[in-house]
């Protein structure tokens, strides 16, 4: 019930914000500042976890295949792995959990010490000037962190298949390219731009309804990365068997 | 100017406003006056348009802001300046960039001519040359005083203030007081000041309101309002002044009278 | 990197405080225990609204790489390894410390902001045995709880694409899984998560409980937790997987 009433009002916000848009426009330079601080912000971690799950990819793919003597799969298995589930998922949650939470705490701290309703008294529309320039600014920059995040994933496991595991580089690299078509990179910047725009709205939304206090800002930045890490992967499930599924 | 028509409000059970007429004079200083907890910044919020009241009006300017659409909103605010409590100022812009902000987005000036207006306001709220300063290094009073100069620097018409004094020294307290009193000699400004400090309300204001439990108990010039026999308000002032003595029966509150009547 | 070995330096002296803490009476059993609860109850949902659609996806896609040699019928058995040792632990403690642990640090941050750490300590109680420890122990012991929930629906979505949706059979899908999955893979993700809840709840606890700066303050701590306790939990695991597949290598 109360998870029905949050939702009506995450839709109302949402309008809101579209109307706005509509009205007044964005702010041009804003977005390029989001955007350059979405990604600086967001990328050292992004680079770390995704080397950390493409060694993991490769280390459970080996174990997979062992039984179809597909040492020489792992490759395959990294590259569609990466590039069509985990590549856009990592970058999405990174995202959620450095540049989400903190607009969340950002808008939450300026909503309790009134500089939302400064912006309104001075006639600037709120949603206009904070959430478009994040959220157009995160639409851009995902996409890029994707592909960042798919790569970063290919070179630590060939790292692992080559120096772990003792396979042969070359049939590493022959089937990493050979399990993908450009398709696959196309989708999962489809799903980067969605997953985007959910954690940027989300994030917003709980900073806009941020509650008083200290208690309020921390509550509002736990929302933020929770609900819209579950929304991301719920959502990853259904643009998959869309994308690839081709339904049962 | 700015007029209020019987409003009301309640947040859930909370009653917080209950029929408050009042009626701005223009180019005057106006106190709205109160125990905490009675409304006295929701008040101010309805009369940017911030909150909607339950029942009744609040007119700027001939624009009903409950009824308005938002750019009739907006082009309302732009005549108005407002001090928040704790000065509002954006974080991640410096003292110069915030004061700026209202100019670069509503006026075609130039950078030079924003530049120039802004550390103009920036001295006669008496902070010359602190463009570059980042917010965290103001103090509480120097955070109001660029607020301030926030707040006057599209040069308003009304200036509304949220509690100019909470949080100060006596001495920081009064300079602010002062540029209150300077800057409505210079510029004609109307002035509406929230406020819990006495000594500084009285020292500034030509009128006070005084709310108490979401209504009006008190609205006339300053020097009336100070004879008032009303019990309340005699217990509010006194805890800070030496009052003179009440004056008779007929002569209390007048003025909201003819608010109410009008 | 001066500076981030003396953070590194400063967390490992907090969490031997902790650890003393722990150790020492009074031990607060119902205290920890009201921890474990409120944080099981409150990751449940998301950890399984997580691990549900990842195992629904690993079956749609794994199907396909399967079914290029033919070999669907060992999906059942390598998704649900994949889902005990690694998936579910690694999905619900993310959860863990998105939830468990950002909230952690968003209370003890804002405690500390209103000096009722201070206050605690005044009134001569040692505030880490008694704010930290059973936040720190009641994450400890909450995410091996969500990381068995995690698998149980983790492999449950697997199953609901593989035979639901995409027509398996049943009764091949359950045989392999059972032939493919040993009782160590179960124990295998619930010793992990002990472990990456313990890191949770110390990175949380160690970020809460040294916020300064208001409001925003307490949102940077919140920040810091969920990337770091994050980044410290991945890095760990690699060596934990690297040491069980290392010896099939």
């Amino acid at each position: 019930m109360n998870t029905m009433r949050q939702a009506g009002a995450f839709a109302y916000f949402v309008w809101d914000w579209a109307m706005a848009v509509r009205r007044w426009g964005a702010p041009r330079a804003e977005i390029w500042r989001e955007a350059f601080r979405i990604g600086v912000m967001s990328l050292p971690i992004l680079l770390v976890i995704a080397a950390f799950v493409g060694t993991n990819l490769a280390l459970q793919g080996f174990y997979a295949f062992r039984p179809l003597g597909g040492g020489r799969l792992v490759g395959m298995f990294v590259s569609l792995a990466g590039v069509r589930e985990l590549g856009p998922i990592i970058a999405a949650a990174m995202v959620a959990a450095k540049a989400g939470t903190e607009m969340a705490s950002q808008i939450g701290v300026m909503r309790i010490r009134e500089q939302i309703d400064a912006l309104e008294v001075m006639a600037v529309n709120p949603y206009a000037w904070l959430v478009t320039p994040r959220l157009v600014g995160i639409v851009l920059v995902l996409p890029a962190l994707t592909v960042i995040s798919i790569f970063t994933m290919l070179a630590s496991g060939y790292l692992v298949a080559v120096f772990q595991l003792g396979l042969n580089g070359s049939t590493y690299l022959t089937f990493a390219t050979q399990g993908i078509t450009a398709m696959d990179f196309v989708y999962g910047m489809l799903k980067a731009v969605w997953f985007g725009m959910i954690i940027c709205l989300v994030s917003c939304w709980y900073g806009f309804t941020c509650g008083r206090g200290p208690e309020g800002v921390g509550e509002a930045t736990n929302r933020a990365v929770v609900t819209s890490a579950v929304v991301c992967v719920l959502s990853n499930y259904f643009l998959s068997e869309i994308l690839y599924g081709g339904g049962p | 100017m700015i007029e209020i028509i019987d409003l009301h409000k309640r947040f859930g059970e909370l009653v917080v406003l209950d029929g408050v007429s009042l009626s701005i004079p223009p180019g005057e200083t106006t106190a709205i006056i109160g125990p905490s907890g009675t409304g006295k910044s929701v008040l101010l919020k309805h009369i940017v348009g911030l909150i909607e009241p339950d029942s009744g009006q609040v007119i700027c300017f001939g624009t009903d802001m409950a009824q308005a659409s938002e750019r009739e909103r907006y082009a309302v605010r732009r005549r108005f300046g407002m001090l928040f409590q704790d000065g509002a100022l954006f974080d991640s812009l410096s003292v110069g960039e915030n004061v700026a902000f209202p100019l670069e987005r509503h006026t075609r000036l130039s950078p030079r001519e924003i530049r120039d207006r802004v550390e103009e306001k920036l001295a006669v709220v008496g902070l010359p040359g602190t463009w570059d300063r980042a917010v965290s290094q103001l103090s509480g009073g120097q955070r109001k005083r660029v607020g301030l100069a926030r707040a006057i620097v599209m040069e308003p018409e009304v200036v509304l203030f949220d509690e100019p004094n909470s949080g100060l020294d006596p001495l920081t307290s009064d300079q602010i007081d002062t540029l209150i009193l300077d800057m409505k000699q210079a510029l004609g400004i109307t002035f509406v000041i929230i406020s819990h400090d006495i000594i500084g309300t009285v020292r500034v204001a030509d009128h006070i309101a005084m709310l108490n439990a979401g209504k009006l108990v008190a609205w006339d010039r300053t020097e009336a309002v100070l004879r008032s026999p009303e019990p309340v308000v005699r217990a509010f002032l006194r805890r800070n002044l030496v009052l003179p003595e009440a004056e008779g029966e007929q002569a209390h509150l007048p003025r909201a009278e003819e608010a109410r009547r009008g | 990197m001066v500076a981030s070995l003396g953070a590194l330096g400063r967390f490992a002296t907090f969490s031997a405080v902790v650890l003393r803490s722990t150790l020492r009476p009074p031990w607060l059993v119902h205290e920890t225990l009201s921890r474990c609860y409120v944080t099981t109850t409150r990751c449940l949902l998301p950890v399984i609204a997580v691990c549900g659609p990842f195992g629904m996806v690993m079956s749609l896609q794994g199907l396909e790489i399967f079914g290029l040699f033919g070999a669907e019928r060992l999906l059942s058995g390598l998704v649900s390894v994949a889902i005990l040792r690694e998936l579910a632990p690694v999905l619900a403690s993310v959860l863990v410390a998105a939830q468990g642990g950002s909230s952690c640090a968003a209370e003890l941050g804002a405690m500390r902001i209103k000096e009722e750490l201070d206050a605690t300590e005044v009134m001569a109680v040692d505030s880490i045995g008694w704010h930290v420890v059973p936040r720190v122990l009641g994450l400890t012991l909450a995410t091996p709880l969500l990381n068995v929930a995690g698998a149980a629906s983790g492999l449950t979505g697997a199953f609901f694409t593989a035979v639901v949706m995409k027509g398996e059979t049943a009764g091949v899908f359950m045989h392999e899984l059972w032939a493919l999955t040993s009782p160590a893979d179960v124990w295998g993700g619930i010793a992990k998560t002990t472990v990456f809840g313990a890191l949770i709840g110390l990175v949380a606890s160690y970020h809460g409980y040294h916020a300064t700066g208001g409001a925003a303050g307490v949102g940077k701590a919140v920040n810091d937790t969920v990337v770091r306790s994050v980044l410290v939990f991945i890095v760990v695991n690699y060596f934990l997987t690297s040491a069980f597949f290392g010896q099939l290598a």
